[in-house]
């Protein structure tokens, strides 16, 4: 164990949460901001559909998948900026989960 | 005993030994690394049993029907189920994952470190799975219902005496594997009839690209008919009860006990994350499907069964009326079926649409088998979410905590048999259709659990009486809506019984919120254990200082 300056720490905290932020307000906007507009939108069309419909039946969907993966892979990078090694922590974590 | 029902019951059966195989396989395997407490499944195959587990027979059967019935207003649900992924995903799996506990209750318990807490908790998970497993075997009642020609009621007695014995048994042990197969089937069972429809009706075998140019050639005959356009936005309900209802699915799904569960079998935080990117994809396959196997569906009954004289139905409607859930009347007494004349459940939609498009009795009978594997996976997790919260956290952990190993098994047992016939019953005369019985489950786990478990994850202050009293006044004020809407007429700015977690989350955050500020701060041991939930598991956060540990090699 090595005691580590709570700036860096704070860092790692602070650089996820930013990102969650930004993801959750791109999440909100595809699902209740054009809930909230589907009228004004529904005037043009994507993929044969209104935009209002499109967006319920696929848009937002394949945006909520995108912001999955890209939190994922994001995720990894900050981990691996701040040197967090994932062998290690597959082994300090092994024993806290419980079979079922 | 034609070649319909032959198929269809040997496809189910055939899928049935393939699960009971898997689940002893698996148990035989595991006996020598018992003790190996990480079980490590990888995050791909993790997501998929993720999605089998998640997707119940409201999606499968439910879903599509409910699509064509509402038009637009029926996307909320596609939206919120997918949506609250996102919420689970970056709001509370990882840490939850950290925090290495095996049950919504037993965190809730340890984190706050409170017995009340803990007992409040598995109450409330043991009420939101049982109320969403009566959905699920008012599911299991239309499909066995059909298959045997036999009113809905009949097939769920069917349903509840063949779930009791496969959860009892088969289903305590091994179920990850079980679900990664159950997933494959309903997943195919799906996905063929809704290409073959696409090939049919637009010779375009992507359902995704070709349904649009349907929904709006459908916008058409809509107008033709003097109808409010099927993709008009908030025409069968308020744009409020749209947004209520989006929202209670999506913290619902965040909150879901049995789901979070899920997450514990993955090995890291980083696991988690990549289980729920894998899950959300798995389980868009199907959602994306289902607004097309609206269209499609709504486009043939519209163009080729409205407008037929009642001599001349096709022979798929006589089975359907039989089970109570198809109504076709003449109204104006002329003779032919018109379109306003046709009243279909939104739970035979998916079920009826292969016959409807004439597919032939191996599709017909893939999506029986489909359908059954959705109700009887998600059924399977409810189950071991009831029997856990029972038989560990309120029979041992609070009751009886000398208790050996094989009385807890046994109360386990006995619970999820008691569970599944209380709720047979309830089934027998279902309080509504299949997804807006499952959205009451949702609203109900919105307003208990997620603003406590964001709160307890997120917020070191929060304590065992702040989240007391906010899960206790989420129940009620849910509970209560519920019930009032439901039976009573009552609503609030248009939101009906599907959207009362609108209510009961904020109540309950403010409450807990309030209720926390009001009393003692909780130990400095477990606002450490909340600190520490913010840092991978490399780091350790302990005395107000971050430590990591160096790989040992």
């Amino acid at each position: 164990m090595k005691k580590i300056d709570k700036a860096v720490a704070d860092a790692y905290f602070n650089k996820r949460v930013r990102n969650i932020v930004v993801y959750l307000t791109l999440w909100f906007i595809v699902s209740f901001g054009v809930v909230m507009f589907a009228q004004p939108l529904s005037n043009f069309t994507v993929n044969g559909m209104p935009f209002h419909y499109f967006m319920g039946a696929q848009g937002s969907l394949i945006v909520f998948i995108i912001l999955l993966f890209v939190n994922a892979i994001q995720s990894d990078k900050i981990d691996k900026e701040f040197g967090i090694d994932e062998d290690e922590n597959e082994r300090l974590s092994s024993g806290k989960s419980i079979d079922h | 005993m034609d070649l319909q029902f032959m198929t269809s019951l040997g496809l189910i059966i055939a899928s049935f030994a393939l699960y009971i195989g898997i689940a002893i396989y698996n148990r035989a395997k595991q006996t020598s690394d018992f003790y190996v407490a990480s079980r490590g499944v990888p995050p791909v195959w993790n997501g998929m049993a993720i999605a089998g587990d998640w997707m119940s027979a409201a999606s499968f059967i439910g879903m599509a029907g409910t699509v064509m019935i509402l038009g637009y207003d029926g996307l909320a649900y596609i939206m919120g189920w997918t949506g609250g992924y996102l919420l689970l995903t970056f709001l509370l799996a990882p840490q939850l994952r950290k925090y290495g506990r095996y049950t919504v209750p037993e965190f809730i318990g340890d984190r706050f470190d409170s017995h009340t807490a803990r007992l409040i908790a598995a109450i409330g998970t043991m009420i939101i799975s049982f109320v969403y497993i009566i959905g699920q075997l008012s599911g299991a009642g239309v499909v066995l219902g059909r298959l045997f020609e036999i009113p809905s009621a009949v097939g769920t007695i069917i349903g509840v005496v063949i779930i009791t014995i496969y959860a009892t048994f088969g289903g305590m042990k091994g179920i990850t594997w079980t679900q990664v197969a159950q997933y494959l089937v309903l997943i195919v069972a799906y996905l063929i009839p809704v290409i073959f429809m696409s090939l049919q009706i637009t010779s375009n075998p992507l359902p995704w690209m070709s349904y649009g140019e349907v929904v709006s050639k459908m916008g058409e005959i809509d107008r033709d008919l003097g109808i409010s356009e099927f993709f008009a936005p908030f025409a069968s309900s308020d744009k409020t009860q749209f947004i209520a209802l989006m929202f209670c699915l999506m913290a619902g799904t965040a909150a879901l006990p049995h789901v979070i569960v899920r997450f514990y079998t993955v090995s890291t935080m980083k696991a988690a994350r990549w289980s729920g990117a894998w899950a959300l994809l798995f389980i868009c396959l199907l959602y994306l499907s289902a607004p097309a196997y609206a269209a499609f569906s709504r486009f043939i009954l519209l163009t080729q069964v409205a407008g037929r004289p009642f001599t001349d139905l096709p022979a798929w409607t006589e089975s359907w009326i039989d089970t109570g859930r198809l109504k076709l009347a003449d109204l104006n007494n002329d003779g032919i079926l018109q379109w306003n004349e046709i009243q279909i459940s939104n739970d035979i939609v998916v079920m009826a649409t292969p016959e409807i498009a004439e597919l032939g009795v191996f599709v017909i009978g893939l999506v029986a088998a489909g359908a059954m594997a959705a109700a009887l996976s998600t059924a399977g997790g409810l189950l071991i979410a009831i029997s856990s919260s029972f038989a560990h956290d309120i029979y041992y952990r609070l009751l009886n905590p000398q208790a050996s190993e094989r009385k807890r098994l046994l109360v386990a047992r006995i619970s999820i048999a008691v569970a599944t016939v209380v709720a047979g019953i309830v089934a027998l005369d279902p309080p509504g259709v299949i997804t807006q019985i499952v959205a009451w489950a949702f609203s109900l786990a919105a307003a208990t659990f997620f603003p406590v478990l964001f709160l307890g994850v997120w917020w070191k202050r929060c304590n065992a009486q702040g989240a007391i009293a906010g899960m206790i006044s989420g129940m009620l004020v849910s509970g209560s809506y519920i019930i009032a809407a439901r039976y009573f007429d009552f609503s609030l700015f248009g939101i009906i019984d599907t959207g009362a977690g609108l209510f009961g989350a904020p109540v309950c955050l403010l409450v807990t919120y309030v209720v926390s500020k009001m009393t003692p701060p909780p130990a400095q041991r477990l606002q450490e254990e909340v600190m520490d939930l913010r840092y991978p598991e490399q780091m350790t956060f302990k005395d107000g200082e971050v430590w990591m540990d160096e790989p040992s090699k």
